[in-house]
């Protein structure tokens, strides 16, 4: 259990967000941008439909001996000189790497964007160790600043207008009066950030795959704090699901093919940065120290679990960008580490079931993210499979499995069936106006507060056929 | 704290559960991939210009400023033009061994300073410094081990003389390369990695490679494309047509 | 490519369909099935259909009650057991028949039932394009028609052609495209009821584009997203239309 279940009912969550303006547009600008990059990506790009399927195909495989692998990408990282931490608890892996600052001195850490580390909050343990973390990715600049946490997978603050970005940076940087022009905006940030990266005792980075052949832990970026983060500072962490080993460097030509062009349509990201344990000996810069934590956190659990193919994700967002929930709540209101299709099944992974309870039918499981994906996970396949656990283990509502199993009763019986048509309609005539209707009592208002409905047929189908 | 034995146990354990979703396989890798990659440089070396040609316009595409000069003599002149137009007067380099051309000779005769970076081990407070130099420099001047035609990348091993930051901290980055470099395809990126982890690595290899593709960017805020934002906002390549002389 | 193109052609005549009408048809859109009939019939095809039909289970799947939706499927895929081919006016429940209910009653006496039913339905455009090979007919609707695809039938089943290659060939029609035709309507089943503010917003969406779209009238080849549609549409008593494919179609 990483993260407390977020009381507040979803439907709440999920109407707030819809208030916000600022939001809606922000969402609505960004979302359609990355469908557009992506597929034109793509559309120029024959090859992608072999490349995901072999990209799935490496990511089973890979599943299917993972104690292999893992057994060898350890022993590579450590003939390079790294150190490899197991962290089978958000716990444990904010401890290893509390542990690691202290006993190195460290004042300053560097952070290049990671949900890893996000996912086991782990600036909150730096900083009550006295440990200062630096968000340097612009985006998880900006919502450290602002006291945030991300609302999308890679870009984090997506959910602000360049407006709230300007008003945000003039208050908390104290320059006041800064225009709305993301050029100004990121150079300030570049200028901020420069002085920390050259002081910093420690980096801190996520990481998108570990080769495990050549002990090999690769950053994929595009701002350039991924190579600051790993060859400035002293030393180096990189926190990592287990997941994330790969076999080969033929693999990983493979993945790198597909991810940018999944993630921002770009053929490449800007930064590929392959990181193969400390500084060597005649090197001028590397950190002296290498430690790879790799993260459980769940995840083993579910190799044989019903979200395995959830291990598969390669964290690049695609499925947010076409997801119509998300385009129209954005990221926070999901409340947890992970939004999105993905982030709800990645929230059962880390927390269970209960923490699914609303978060599983926040899906009108239209399959435009299984469509997106690079790697071709079923996630509406899952999410109903979440459901079926949140209803198996009595954390849906008891009164919701008496209705449903009372419509199963009904389904498989014509007479039953029949009597339900003639009892809708005697029940609806007082609200049948005009051929339509506008309003229903308690639970139906659900649907007619926005929407008509049209009335049951004066005769179904069934009921006419005799004479067509 | 798990060992690596808690780990493996339990990834056992959950293992033997399931056979997995569908029958699949890694990638096939090649058998004897440093033969493959030498087999692969002839058979581009037919075809250079055409691969040269399509590095151009992606490495144009990801907002790459690409030169190209006829010999290795003529690099420092064309250096010097890129310097001029930006002012730069402070520059970080390869050593001339790594580069393949000498460089800082002529530039210093334009008045512009070439901090050459060390091949040997320096001390501690040689490193600080140096550091404070890269950090100053207008401009830092690098090879290129390979050029990914497909995506208008350029590939840097780091090793002794060829520190990470010289393409990194300066605003602008300048990658020398010649037809040596070129290579088609990230399929091709792939063979050359598996060949170079072949066997042991030279002993001055760094123990980090980059893929630089373009200019540092973001569009984190309201996906509006910028440049430079920790790294450079700049970076060209020159290409040598006569090709530059390599050290042993 | 369709899971259904494994399936001959066969010339109308002679052809035999049983339909299935669907929970949403039978209560709510009865004059959809009667379409579908007097066309199927006009094209020769003798139309059944199996007495007592209630629910694909869909609605009971989706929610996570799987040993319901399997009692429901079991029903309804042993009153199909003697058809040759079943037409369905929805993509959703078209969805159900051939991908879910073979899983759904694996290992059980209707095991065989269930994969033979799965092999042998088709949605209703599906079924006139690929099985009948017609394409050609006349329009009933005047004013610029635009097609929504329904999640299911173009991601569950693969199909975004039939529908558009009958609207394309439709004699006396004006077609124009639609913007995020391929966006998600925020029917969802229960999903429009348990987020139905979410639902309405998504909803505004696809209203805003079909507006955008110059278009009269929506065409969709599912029941539900017809009555989300429809009931955004009348909620803003838009002169707009949102009608089924079989009630475009002469």
């Amino acid at each position: 259990m990483t993260e407390p279940i977020v009381s507040t009912p979803l439907r709440e969550r999920a109407t707030k967000a819809l208030g916000d303006r600022f939001l809606h547009e922000a969402l609505d600008i960004a979302t359609t941008k990355f469908i557009a990059l992506r597929r034109e990506a793509f559309g120029n790009f024959p090859e992608g439909e072999h490349l995901r399927d072999r990209a799935r195909a490496i990511k089973e495989a890979t599943l299917q001996r993972l104690d292999t692998h893992l057994e060898t990408l350890v022993a590579n990282v450590e003939r390079l000189g790294g150190h490899v931490h197991f962290a089978t608890t958000a716990e444990e892996a904010r401890d290893v790497i509390v542990d690691i600052a202290r006993r190195t001195g460290a004042r300053m850490a560097v952070k290049s964007k990671s949900m890893a580390t996000e996912e086991i909050h782990l600036n909150e343990a730096l900083q009550a160790i006295g440990v200062t973390p630096v968000e340097t990715d612009l985006g998880e600049y900006i919502i450290q600043l602002a006291h945030e946490r991300p609302s999308h997978i890679i870009a984090p603050a997506i959910h602000k207008t360049k407006g709230q970005v300007a008003e945000l940076f003039s208050r908390e940087l104290k320059r006041p009066g800064l225009p709305a022009d993301p050029e100004v905006l990121t150079k300030i940030a570049r200028e901020e950030l420069r002085e920390k990266f050259l002081q910093a005792d420690l980096g801190i980075t996520g990481a998108n795959f570990a080769v495990a052949d050549t002990g090999t832990v690769v950053l994929v970026t595009n701002e350039g704090n991924g190579r600051m983060a790993t060859s400035l500072p002293r030393v180096h962490v990189a926190v990592m699901g287990v997941e994330k080993i790969i076999p080969s460097m033929t693999d990983l030509a493979v993945f790198l093919a597909i991810l940018a062009k999944s993630a921002t349509g770009q053929k490449l990201s800007v930064y590929t940065t392959l990181v193969q344990g400390p500084r060597r000996p005649g090197e001028l810069e590397g950190p002296d120290e290498f430690h790879l934590v790799l993260l459980d956190n769940g995840r083993i659990a579910q190799l044989a679990g019903t979200l395995r193919e959830s291990l598969y994700c390669l964290r690049c967002g695609a499925c947010l960008n076409v997801c119509p929930v998300y385009r129209q709540i954005g990221g926070h209101a999901y409340g947890y580490t992970y939004p999105g299709p993905i982030g709800i099944l990645l929230t059962a992974m880390l927390n269970g079931p209960r923490s699914v309870k609303d978060l599983s039918h926040a899906s009108s499981l239209c399959g435009a993210c299984a469509d997106a994906c690079p790697v071709r996970i079923d996630i509406p396949r899952m999410l109903v499979e979440l459901r079926r656990e949140v209803d198996d283990k009595g954390i849906a509502p008891w009164t919701e499995r008496v209705v449903f199993k009372t419509f199963a009763r009904v389904l498989r019986s014509p007479r039953l069936y029949r009597w339900g048509a003639r009892i809708g309609r005697t029940a609806q005539r007082p609200f049948v106006r005009g051929g339509r209707i506008r309003a229903l009592p308690f639970f139906f208002g659900a649907w007619t507060r926005t929407r008509d409905l049209p009335p049951v047929a004066a005769r179904t189908f069934q009921e006419r056929w005799r004479e067509l | 704290m798990s060992s690596k034995t808690d780990f493996l146990t339990r990834i056992r354990t959950e293992m033997a559960k399931t056979r997995g979703l569908f029958a699949a396989s890694s990638a096939e890798r090649p058998a004897q991939p440093a033969q493959r990659l030498d087999l692969l440089r002839r058979e581009l070396s037919e075809r250079w210009p055409q691969t040269l040609e399509r590095f151009r316009a992606e490495f144009e595409l990801v907002a790459g400023v690409f030169h190209r000069v006829a010999t290795a003599a003529e690099v420092p002149a064309a250096l010097e033009r890129i310097c001029r137009e930006r002012h730069a007067r402070k520059l970080v380099a390869w050593p001339a061994e790594d580069l393949g051309v000498a460089i800082a000779p002529a530039l210093a005769g334009a008045g512009i300073a070439v901090e050459s970076m060390p091949r040997a081990a320096v001390a501690d407070t040689e490193r600080r410094r140096l550091r404070g130099v890269i950090a100053d420099a207008d401009l830092g001047v690098t090879g290129a081990d390979l050029a990914v035609a497909e995506t208008g990348t350029l590939v840097l091993v780091s090793a002794a003389g060829r520190p990470r930051s010289t393409s990194l901290l300066p605003p602008c980055h300048v990658a020398v390369f010649d037809r040596e470099a070129l290579v088609e395809s990230l399929e091709h990126l792939g063979l050359a990695l598996e060949a170079w982890h072949e066997g042991v690595p030279p002993a001055e290899r760094g123990a980090v490679i980059n893929f630089i593709t373009g200019p540092s960017r973001t569009a984190d805020i309201e996906l509006t494309l910028t440049r430079g934002v920790h790294g450079p906002k700049e970076i060209h390549a020159i290409f040598v047509d006569g090709g530059l002389s390599r050290h042993g | 490519m369709t899971e259904a193109q494994s399936a001959p052609r066969a010339p109308a005549a002679s052809q035999r369909v049983a339909l299935m009408i669907t929970c949403l048809a039978d209560m709510f859109y009865p004059e959809v099935g009667e379409r579908i009939v007097r066309l199927l019939r006009g094209l020769g095809v003798e139309v059944t259909l199996p007495a007592g039909q209630t629910c694909c289970g869909l609605p009971l799947f989706n929610s996570g009650y799987h040993d319901e939706a399997a009692s429901v499927a079991r029903r309804t895929a042993s009153l199909f057991r003697d058809a040759d081919a079943v037409v369905v006016p929805s993509g959703s429940c078209a969805w159900m028949v051939k991908h879910e209910y073979p899983g759904l009653l694996r290992g059980g006496a209707d095991a065989t039932a269930a994969e033979r039913l799965a092999e042998r339905t088709w949605e209703f455009s599906q079924f006139l394009v690929r099985r009948l090979g017609r394409t050609a007919f006349e329009s009933d609707v005047e004013g610029p028609l635009a097609y929504h695809d329904s999640c299911h039938l173009l991601r569950g089943l693969n199909e975004g052609a039939a529908p558009r290659t009958l609207l394309a060939n439709l004699k006396g029609a004006q077609v124009v495209p639609l913007p995020g035709s391929d966006e998600c309507c925020g029917f969802g089943g229960s999903f429009s009821v348990r987020l139905p503010e979410v639902s309405t917003s998504i909803l505004e969406r696809k209203l805003a584009n079909l507006e955008a779209s110059g278009a009269s009238c929506l065409v969709a080849c599912d029941a539900g997203c017809l009555m989300q549609i429809r009931g955004g549409l009348a909620r803003r008593n838009s002169p707009l239309r949102a009608l089924h494919l079989a009630e475009i179609l002469k």
